[in-house]
């Protein structure tokens, strides 16, 4: 039988608030997952760029990183490795292909929580920065590296590393958001190299001299990656540590304020 | 009440680098039965898919008012979404998921549970004919498939109120009737009110109870298909004569009896005439005194289409640059 306006009208709605968000998160992001499994084109090059970047470097300054103290350079490397395979730019690109095949507009057009759909999408993008950067931890560990704070300190670095990805991605998502561009969104990439080449990655902070010193100072990269060596070289040196998540929690609350900005944008 | 409601509903964009703003949505007053099927037919770019947008809580009215179901589509679009059921123009799928893995997403979005989603996703495919589909690929599926899929994903919370959007666009012939069966059995069957719009004539005419016409923007007409047709109270009678000739045929058959009135266009003028047949002798006869060669000469009762190019100028299909009014 056919329902009356007014009984439509007065249904009640169903279960929303917090539990209902985070159900339709999970559901996105398990769809998420499902199509960056079924696109291995799409991922496998950021397993591969970082351990390429990782083992070249070590092999090739290794030799003149002594001539800075820098014995283990492994371990000093290590964290570049992982900030490269936490960067790799492919972020929100699944979602501006969304936006442009308007599929987006059909998840925007179930009751979901818009929130949900960006939580959902960020964390499928987290769970793919875990697996590489667990891979390159492992693929370092195996390659000899010397970890100062054994298994539990590399599983804390790769949570770190994977902590660092999920605010870096947001720049991603924000993009694809405000401009629904593919051309955009793959931009984000271009951030990253400021980030990286305009911190202490290649020889320690005070081995760097003029402008250059005083980018990597201005740099949260430069703490990020002084936390993400203690773990690697010295031991669980709290401060450093502390500082590496102060730099990561700055740099997210402007990645993530511009990723919900984009969203509003999109959904208004 | 009503299943939709608008009143003076404007939907404005504006402008952005050398474009200038547009008013898409110009004002627009309707009301849609709860249970009919309605048309809302009108050219490309005449608003009917920004008019669906702001229907379905994609974008924000500039200005107006609008319910569905009763809630306003800006204070309880949330509401207004568990209602309605929408199939857009452009058919939003997921090409790397299967057909059934998209049916179940949408399930569990619209907060169905259990093992009802997988239940739900299996009769919408046999329902769509797509159930030998259902572990393919969507990125596999031909336009006629996809368009039947975004149908079925559209009905899968069971919605009261569904909005399709140019649902038979591309289709070819065979396709558009299975879809129009099937717009017809939802609506007889599950009592599902339906808004359609579309370019094409035949399908407001073979589905609608009630039409609205729309043209930049604005509603131009609105009534059962038999009333708009009705209000002309003509025959259309349509000639086509060189072009350079044009204005001395217009000319030479404006002192016809019974003649209501006269458009012209590029290649033919289109005469509202009390009784077309008769008329025809007399058109022959007055061309001729003219000097004017007649190329073709038709006799039709009215068409939709008639409706709107005697409330426009112009036609929905086909010719659209009219130029005069006799």
């Amino acid at each position: 039988m056919t329902a009356t306006a007014t009984e439509l009208a007065s249904a009640p709605p169903r279960a929303s608030g917090a539990p209902e968000a985070l159900r339709s998160a999970f559901y996105i992001g398990k769809r998420e997952v499902r199509n960056v499994l079924r696109a291995p084109a799409d991922f496998l090059p950021g397993l591969f760029i970082p351990v390429f970047f990782y083992f070249i470097q070590v092999g090739s300054l290794s030799k003149f990183a002594t001539g800075f103290g820098l014995h283990n350079y492994k371990a000093f490397q290590l964290p570049i490795g992982l900030l490269f395979a936490a960067s790799n730019g492919g972020s929100g690109l699944n979602m501006v292909m969304d936006i442009e095949s308007g599929y987006f507009d059909k998840l925007l057009l179930t009751p979901v929580n818009r929130l949900a759909l960006l939580i959902g999408a960020m964390g499928a993008d987290l769970c793919r920065i875990f697996v590489q950067n667990t891979f390159v931890m492992v693929l370092a560990l195996a390659a000899g590296l010397e970890f100062k704070t054994g298994i539990a300190g590399a599983a804390v670095l790769v949570i770190i590393a994977s902590v660092w990805g999920l605010a870096y991605s947001a720049i991603g998502f924000g993009i694809a958001l405000k401009t629904g561009s593919p051309a955009a969104t793959q931009s984000a990439w271009v951030i990253f190299f400021p980030l990286i080449f305009l911190a202490p990655s290649f020889a320690p902070l005070n081995a760097l001299s003029g402008w250059l010193r005083g980018a990597a100072r201005a740099n949260p990269v430069t703490y990020l990656l002084q936390g993400m060596r203690a773990l690697s070289m010295e031991g669980w040196v709290a401060h450093d540590i502390f500082v590496g998540l102060i730099a990561i929690a700055a740099v997210g609350a402007f990645t993530l304020t511009l990723a919900f900005r984009g969203l509003l944008s999109r959904v208004r | 009440m009503d299943a939709i409601e608008a009143s003076g509903l404007v939907k404005r964009f504006p402008a952005r680098g050398d474009a200038a703003p547009v008013e898409a949505v110009a004002g627009i007053d309707l009301a849609v039965k709860e249970g009919e099927i309605f048309g809302f037919l009108g050219p490309n770019g005449a608003g009917k898919s920004t008019t669906v947008r702001v229907f379905t809580t994609l974008t924000k009215p500039t200005s107006g008012e609008a319910r569905v179901a009763g809630l306003d589509i800006v204070r309880n679009a949330q509401a207004v979404r568990r209602i309605i059921g929408v199939a857009l123009q452009e058919v939003g799928l997921d090409g790397r998921a299967t057909g059934r893995e998209l049916l179940e997403l949408q399930a569990h979005l619209y907060g169905v549970g259990g093992g009802e989603p997988a239940r739900r996703a299996r009769e919408l495919l046999d329902l769509v004919g797509l159930a030998d589909a259902a572990n393919r690929r969507i990125q596999t599926y031909s336009g006629g498939m996809k368009r039947r899929l975004d149908l079925a994903s559209a009905l899968v919370h069971k919605p009261r109120i569904l909005f399709l959007d140019e649902p038979t666009s591309g289709l070819d012939p065979a396709s558009r009737r299975t879809v129009w069966d099937e717009v017809r059995r939802l609506n007889d069957e599950d009592g599902i009110t339906v808004f359609l719009t579309t370019q094409y004539l035949e399908e407001a005419d073979e589905l609608a109870q009630r039409v609205a016409i729309i043209d930049a923007g604005s509603i131009v007409a609105e009534g059962t298909p038999a009333e708009l047709k009705g209000s002309i109270g003509a025959d259309v009678v349509t000639i086509t004569v060189p072009s350079e000739k044009i204005a001395r045929a217009e000319k030479a058959l404006a002192a016809l009896k019974g003649v209501k009135e006269i458009r012209r266009h590029k290649h033919a003028l289109t005469l509202f005439i009390a009784d077309g047949s008769k008329a025809v002798a007399a058109v022959v006869r007055l061309l001729d005194e003219a000097k004017v060669q007649l190329d073709s000469i038709t006799v039709a009762s009215p068409t939709l289409d008639d409706v709107f190019l005697r409330a426009t100028g112009h036609r929905i299909e086909g010719e659209t640059a009219a130029v005069g009014v006799a």
